[in-house]
């Protein structure tokens, strides 16, 4: 009947047409996007009248381009150790503390990624300008921590939650110290938590535009920051370059995340 | 267990949570609270910039710009993604597993760069455009772009993955058996939609239908790209009052409206819904 794809008669094509109809939707725009990257037309014609690698080059030569990529790729690694590890230690209190108070302090922690980022980025700014952290590394590893926290402890608490502690109880009978056992034994158990909380972290900061406009000075800018810029000057066929690498970023990262998760089953 | 080492065990809960919460005291709860106080207190102590607001008809009109599109967004949104989230849970499996990574892929692409490529299909020399000139449907370009129509366009494309992946998980729960007991006691296609299928899916319309509403309430990239400096919407005029006027008094009061309105609908979907990103089953 409904839920049953063979026995759907002629609402199965309706449905189909639509879910055809929404995934060109969903994936169009981002082969769109590509496909004008190596195309040679300045005014962005599709389609392309010829191909080029123009474009990349240009972002290659381009120092501004180069400095913005460099500072995202720096910014988002330390926003991944940091987060990953803050999130870590705050997962064994959330999941195995037993203080009252537990369950409100996971949704305290939650919160960041509620709110509206530009609410955020707003109030950051303000205490940013007060202490004099605008327009430095440290302002922005610190305001993604603040947004990328929360997608750290939910992947970490889940790995952690679904190990079984008695497997490390276990090897303090057998002679472990408590830390020990928690490196060696639990830690490689909750690896695809981390590895998750790590991808997460990584994105958000690499991604992330709101907080990098307010933080950024002409000196200090991140891929995001130095594109949203461009965009609104011109639609550079350079544009479209630059967001096919970060696009290819991500489909790395999504396939690395896929494979690990296909060898761990 | 003896009683000291539960105690110890307390102990050591609360200080690794220590780190985190010092954390967010500092860089998130302070910065936040303390741009509230400025709501009231600049330029003086009071409730003025809250009155400025809601007199001055350019701030009504952000509001109302927001409150419509958040609006039409998220019934766009519903209509298309519950045919979708429907068809993923009884696709055969490899097709599902397409549709899936379409959806993925879109959602964790970058957002700049999905906003700039609707920039270039909607502009009035895009692909759109030209396709329907050439095919004799319009005689000149249909303004796509700066304007609301663009913003609902761009809205709809982000909040489409963030509807369908948490429905779809609902769907997955209905059990097959129950559709088929319905057409056993007789009921047809349709009523078997109306009286069983859409009941047990609907909290999963109704709790991402919200997330997809209270997301676009607040969401700033894709309305100040598509939507020109006429559109403004209440995201992209915090920035502005903020950045560009320096009028923290007022940016703090209009934050403070966004994070009250986001708050409230937050609120009522953990009440109603359960906590999002734990599924309940």
């Amino acid at each position: 009947m409904l839920l049953n794809y063979d026995r759907m008669g002629g609402l199965q094509w309706v449905l189909v047409f639509i879910t055809v109809l929404v995934s060109l939707f969903l994936i169009l725009p981002v082969v769109f996007i590509i496909a004008l990257s190596f195309g040679s037309s300045q005014w962005l014609v599709f389609p392309p009248p010829g191909w080029t690698l123009r474009w990349y080059q240009e972002f290659f030569a381009d120092p501004r381009w180069m400095a913005a990529f460099w500072t995202s790729a720096k910014i988002a690694v330390l926003v991944m150790i940091f987060t990953t590890a803050l999130a870590l230690i705050t997962s064994f209190a959330l999941v195995r503390g037993r203080f009252r108070g537990r369950e409100i302090l996971r949704a305290a922690f939650l919160t960041p990624m509620i709110l509206p980022v530009v609410v955020v980025a707003v109030a950051l700014y303000a205490f940013f300008l007060k202490i004099g952290l605008n327009g430095t590394m440290t302002g922005f590893v610190v305001a993604h921590m603040v947004l990328a926290l929360p997608f750290a402890i939910i992947p970490i608490s889940a790995a952690l939650a679904g190990f079984d502690k008695s497997t490390e109880d276990a090897a303090i009978v057998c002679g472990a110290s408590p830390w020990e056992a928690r490196l060696r034994i639990t830690l490689p158990s909750i690896r695809h938590g981390l590895f998750a909380a790590m991808v997460f972290s990584f994105l958000i900061s690499w991604d992330e535009v709101i907080i990098a406009i307010f933080m950024a000075s002409p000196s200090l800018q991140t891929m995001p920051v130095r594109i949203w810029s461009s965009l609104r000057q011109d639609l550079s066929p350079v544009i479209a370059a630059a967001s096919s690498l970060l696009i290819l970023l991500t489909l790395v990262l999504m396939l690395l995340a896929a494979l690990l998760r296909k060898k761990a089953n | 267990m003896s009683a000291a080492q539960t105690r110890r065990e307390r102990r050591q809960g609360i200080g690794l949570a220590i780190p985190a919460m010092l954390v967010l005291a500092v860089f998130f709860v302070m910065p936040v609270v303390s741009l509230l106080l400025r709501s009231i207190t600049e330029p003086e102590f009071g409730l003025q910039n809250y009155a400025t607001l809601i007199a001055t008809s350019t701030y009504a009109k952000v509001f109302w710009n927001t409150f419509m599109v958040a609006s039409v967004v998220t019934v766009i949104t519903i209509i298309l993604g519950y045919p979708v989230a429907w068809m993923l849970s009884v696709l055969p499996g490899r097709w599902a597993a397409v549709v899936f990574a379409v959806i993925l892929l879109s959602m964790w692409t970058n957002l700049l760069a999905r906003t700039y490529a609707w920039m270039v299909l909607l502009q009035s020399t895009g692909v759109i455009n030209r396709s329907l000139m050439a095919l004799g449907i319009i005689d000149t370009p249909l303004p796509l772009i700066n304007n609301l129509t663009g913003v609902t366009i761009g809205m709809v494309y982000i909040m489409l993955p963030f509807f369908i992946l948490p429905l779809q998980a609902t769907f997955r729960t209905i059990d097959p058996s129950t559709l088929q007991a319905a057409s056993l006691c007789g009921a047809g296609r349709w009523q078997a939609f109306r009286r069983v299928l859409l009941p047990l899916s609907l909290t999963g319309v109704l709790s991402g239908g919200l997330i997809v509403f209270v997301m676009s309430l607040g969401y700033f990239v894709t309305p100040a790209l598509l939507g020109g400096t006429s559109n403004m919407m209440l995201a992209e005029m915090i920035a502005q009052l903020v950045q560009s006027l320096l009028n923290w008094g007022l940016g703090g009061a209009a934050a403070f409206v966004l994070l009250v309105m986001t708050l409230a609908l937050y609120a009522m979907q953990v009440r109603y819904f359960g906590a999002p990103g734990q599924e309940k089953s």
